[in-house]
């Protein structure tokens, strides 16, 4: 007997739709799977034959072929364990499918359990627009399942439950079978005590478990604005680029607190818009790292070691898994010891930077994720760090501090908008320092600023505006046109340069609420220097 | 030139002495505060702690000999009819500040104003070019001076020669960064072609005291200076081992462009330029007009002589006070725009504005993290 099911697969951020085709024939017990799957996939029958078994069922003794089509996409990842397993107990007459077909992702477990997979919110958005409504997701996915308008989306905690769903109310046999519970199931913090009642729907996610998990940017590594003492050129430059997503360069010796202010980024980004919001979900979806929670409504923040591979920050990797650029998508990647980095690995972020997405081409084919990011980066001005300090002197041979900045290209430092030299803090500033704005009070004018200029044409952060628009945006008085060529071309300024200073003069008169951008404002952008614009005449 | 005599007497005698580069110069005057203390304070012995400042026993002589002798270099300077500029100096070009570190001290002939002039253009190439090459240089610096650019190249042999005669012929202003002293211009061939430039509004110039004989290592060395003083390089025809690549790369890492004329693949004499477009972000050169627009020459207003300086009081006007505060803190000793915002009470925003409008009319200048006082400053009675 013939059963088809239908359920999804992740190619790059898009689902695509898998039909699950299960035929159960005489002949000698064995089982096939057909299509293109890989290892995990593979290892699906083990797992079917397992939870069929220990969800009440019965596996049958016959020749069982599952072929997943289309059969020339290659298919990775456990998915579909759930489809197959339910297509073997209807192809094999145990359950009856009544009442509209389901579509089904998840993950078994010998015992039975369905665990969460990653990916379900696009997956789920395929399945709608290819007219599934009905959708059997793991229990621990529904949430972001639920984020799809116009699906039914039922979460399960075990086969037994997603049987009795697929079978209906007149699928009598399913009622029968009762899966032996799981007495201690770890890993995906799943308790089951009692055996479900019925085609029941439930939302309610049962695990506290996977939300004590640590997370990047979590409350507990934030810092406040207020913590940081002294710095307050550093601080001022901070809330600039935060509110035109314009790229920061800290230059500064160990210890001038470069990671610190870095840290306080987090509390100072404005939250997500709806839109924004949704692409950032999505990703998270397929980086597995979104369970339980819905949307995700705080901006990303990435914080990736200076060892980390071009395929990490990229992305890559024999699954084309989404990088740290594209986790940073809509919100901030900070690349702390910048010069520290493989230099191909820095090459790499020129296009995610210049596009706002990358594209990884491989034999096969290609995906392009999106990367519309703000590079945070820090790094010293030599190795030992003390290249210009006043006191100290540095210990690096000749030449050997230009060689250190080499290192990252002229062309990634040219997109860096905003350059900022960090001092050495002594000891007397550390006490007799003031304590600044709190993370609050600077994260409200941040987020007014990105608002103002949002609300402007182009709907985009002052960063992200091309040359004409910039242009238009400052409504530059005819003085401040000579003002401005001045500027330009006493620092050997390019048009580059030019649209650069116009964009955070544009960003420092929107914190300083101003609709035009007035003569302080360019001279202020102008001095926020750019490495190129205004160079250091160094020693 | 508000600045005492002695201080840039002293800055011209020690930038001078033979041996001493740019490491030792801004050694000494970033550990003294001065070229006139640390003259004073070489001669009189004193030994540097770090070893990057190590001086050699020569030097050391011809440093002391030029602390007896000051204002030998400035008579001598005089006598062949020059003029200098340090980075001291309001008329420094800002241009050169893009050079790691910046040359301390240029020697000029001719008109000074066309380091600084709106438009400059670096070409270079090959010292044994093809006629097609020489041609090129011609075509494409006649098409420079008709929108207006000043032509910078190095009086070499070659290419260089070509693109000087060929601007000085459409009529032009063209800039030439020697590889020696004023007493050594360039080869003999180039003689009349350097008083030629001189005479029609260009300029020559060097980084080296006018008795300096021009060496190996000298000439690779000033193509750093005409990558700088460029806004833009373009390479005509350059083989594998030409000077003239080394120029482009000095022109990318000052964030300069570069644009290349290219050739046939297998053609040795333009093999540089190939690998250059190959490997760095240089861009082709494929045609006259498409080189006007990849330049940027078609946009801009053109021949728009709005006195820059009137905008530029205007907006001194608008910050005077701060301005003045932070040039005040500056000339008690060098500080960081951190330092500069505790100790002067004003905001982030308006300290920061303040230093680019000093440091527009030099007399602030950036080193590293702190801003030090320079030009009138250091002979400023403020306080």
């Amino acid at each position: 007997m013939l059963a088809t099911l239908v359920t999804a697969v992740i190619s790059g951020l898009r689902g695509e739709l898998v039909r699950v085709e299960v035929d159960v024939a005489p002949g000698l017990p064995v089982c096939h799977i057909v299509g293109l799957p890989d290892a995990a996939l593979s290892e699906a029958r083990e797992r079917v034959r397992g939870a069929i078994r220990n969800s009440g069922f019965e596996y049958p003794l016959s020749r069982i072929t599952v072929n997943l089509a289309p059969a020339d996409q290659r298919k990775r990842g456990a998915a579909y364990d759930l489809a197959i397993a339910v297509g073997i107990l209807v192809a094999s007459g145990q359950i009856r499918t009544s009442g509209g077909a389901w579509a089904l992702l998840g993950e078994l477990s010998l015992g039975g359990a369905v665990r969460p997979v990653p990916g379900v919110l696009p997956m789920v958005a395929t399945l709608a627009r290819a007219g599934y409504g009905r959708v059997v997701v793991p229990a621990a996915n529904v949430a972001e399942a639920r984020l799809v308008t116009g699906v039914e989306a039922a979460g399960v905690d075990g086969l037994d439950d997603a049987a009795r769903l697929v079978a209906g109310p007149r699928g009598r046999r399913a009622a029968q079978a009762e899966r032996r519970p799981d007495l201690a199931v770890s890993g995906a913090g799943k308790t089951r005590t009692a055996a479900m009642n019925g085609s029941d729907t439930r939302a309610a996610p049962s695990a506290a478990a996977s939300r004590g998990l640590p997370d990047l940017g979590a409350a507990s590594d934030r810092v406040d604005l207020s913590d940081i003492r002294g710095q307050a050129h550093a601080r001022w430059a901070l809330e600039v680029a935060l509110a035109g997503s314009h790229n920061l360069l800290l230059v500064g010796p160990p210890g001038a607190g470069k990671t610190l202010l870095a840290r306080s980024i987090p509390g100072l980004l404005p939250p997500l818009d709806d839109e924004e919001a949704l692409e950032v979900t999505v990703i998270e979806s397929v980086s597995g790292r979104l369970m339980r929670s819905g949307l995700r409504r705080d901006r990303p923040f990435r914080a990736p070691h200076h060892t980390a591979s071009y395929a990490a920050l990229v992305g890559g990797g024999p699954h084309l898994s989404p990088g740290e650029v594209t986790q940073a998508h809509r919100g901030v990647l900070f690349l702390d010891e910048l010069a520290e980095f493989d230099r191909n690995v820095l090459d790499a972020l020129r296009q995610p930077l210049e596009d706002g997405s990358v594209e990884l081409a491989r034999a096969r084919g290609s995906i392009r994720y999106p990367a519309r990011l703000q590079l945070v980066a820090a790094m010293n001005p030599c190795r030992c760090g003390w290249h210009g300090d006043l006191q100290r002197a540095c210990r690096c041979g000749d030449g050997e501090a230009d060689r250190y900045v080499r290192r990252v290209s002229g062309p990634l430092m040219d997109r860096l908008d905003l350059r900022v030299e960090m001092p050495r803090v002594s000891p007397s500033d550390l006490v007799g320092a003031v304590h600044g704005e709190s993370s609050a009070v600077v994260a409200k004018r941040i987020a007014e600023a990105r608002a103002r200029a949002l609300r402007r044409d182009l709907h985009r952060p002052n960063a992200h505006l091309p040359g004409a628009a910039v242009v238009s945006a400052c409504r530059l008085a005819r003085s401040q046109e000579g003002l401005m060529r001045d500027l330009a071309s006493a620092g050997g300024m390019t048009a580059r340069g030019v649209h650069r200073v116009l964009r955070v003069a544009r960003t420092i008169a929107d914190l300083g609420e101003r609709e035009g951008v007035a003569d302080e404002d360019l001279l202020a952008a102008a001095g926020l220097r750019d490495p190129a614009a205004l160079p250091s005449l160094a020693a | 030139m508000t600045m005492t005599m002695t201080e840039r007497d002293a800055w011209l005698a020690l930038a001078s002495v033979s041996g001493v580069g740019e490491t030792i110069f801004w050694g000494l005057v970033a550990a003294h505060g001065g070229a006139a203390e640390a003259l004073r304070a070489v001669a009189s012995g004193w030994k540097p702690r770090d070893d990057e400042l190590r001086i050699v026993r020569q030097t050391r002589v011809g440093i002391t000999e030029a602390f007896r002798g000051q204002g030998t270099v400035a008579r001598r300077v005089e006598s062949l009819g020059l003029w200098s500029v340090t980075p001291l100096d309001r008329g420094y070009p800002q241009r050169l500040r893009a050079v790691d570190p910046p040359p301390a001290l240029i020697f000029g002939r001719g008109d000074i104003d066309c380091l600084t002039a709106e438009r400059t253009i670096a070409v270079v190439g090959t010292r044994r070019p093809t006629l097609i090459g020489r041609q090129m240089a011609a075509r494409i610096c006649t098409r420079l001076v008709e929108a207006g650019a000043v032509v910078v190249s190095g009086l070499a042999i070659g290419i260089d020669g070509a693109a000087h005669a060929a601007t000085v012929a459409a009529g032009g202003r063209t800039v030439a960064v020697i590889g020696g002293g004023h007493a050594h211009p360039g080869p003999r061939a180039h003689r009349a072609l350097g008083r030629s430039i001189v005479d029609t509004g260009g300029a020559i110039i060097s980084e080296l005291a006018p008795d300096t004989l021009p060496t190996r290592g000298t000439f690779p060395r000033r193509n750093r200076i005409i990558s700088a003083l460029g806004d833009a390089t373009i390479v005509v025809e350059a083989p594998v081992r030409s000077g003239a690549l080394i120029t482009a790369r000095h022109a990318l890492e000052q964030g300069r462009s570069v644009l290349a004329v290219p050739g046939r693949p297998g053609d040795p004499s333009v093999a540089g330029c190939l690998a250059l477009l190959r490997d760095s972000p240089a861009r082709p050169l494929t045609g006259l007009d498409e080189m006007i627009v990849d330049l940027g020459y078609d946009t801009l207003p053109e021949g728009e002589t709005v006195s820059g300086r009137l905008s530029l009081a205007a907006a001194l006007g608008l910050l005077g006070t701060a301005e003045r505060a932070v040039a005040e803190r500056l000339v008690k000793g060098p500080a960081g725009a951190d330092a500069l915002v505790s100790e002067t009470g004003l905001t982030p925003p308006v300290v920061s504005g303040a230093i680019t409008l000093l440091m527009l009319r030099g007399w602030i200048a950036a080193m590293g993290p702190a801003y030090l006082a320079a030009g009138p400053l250091l002979a400023a009675d403020l306080r």
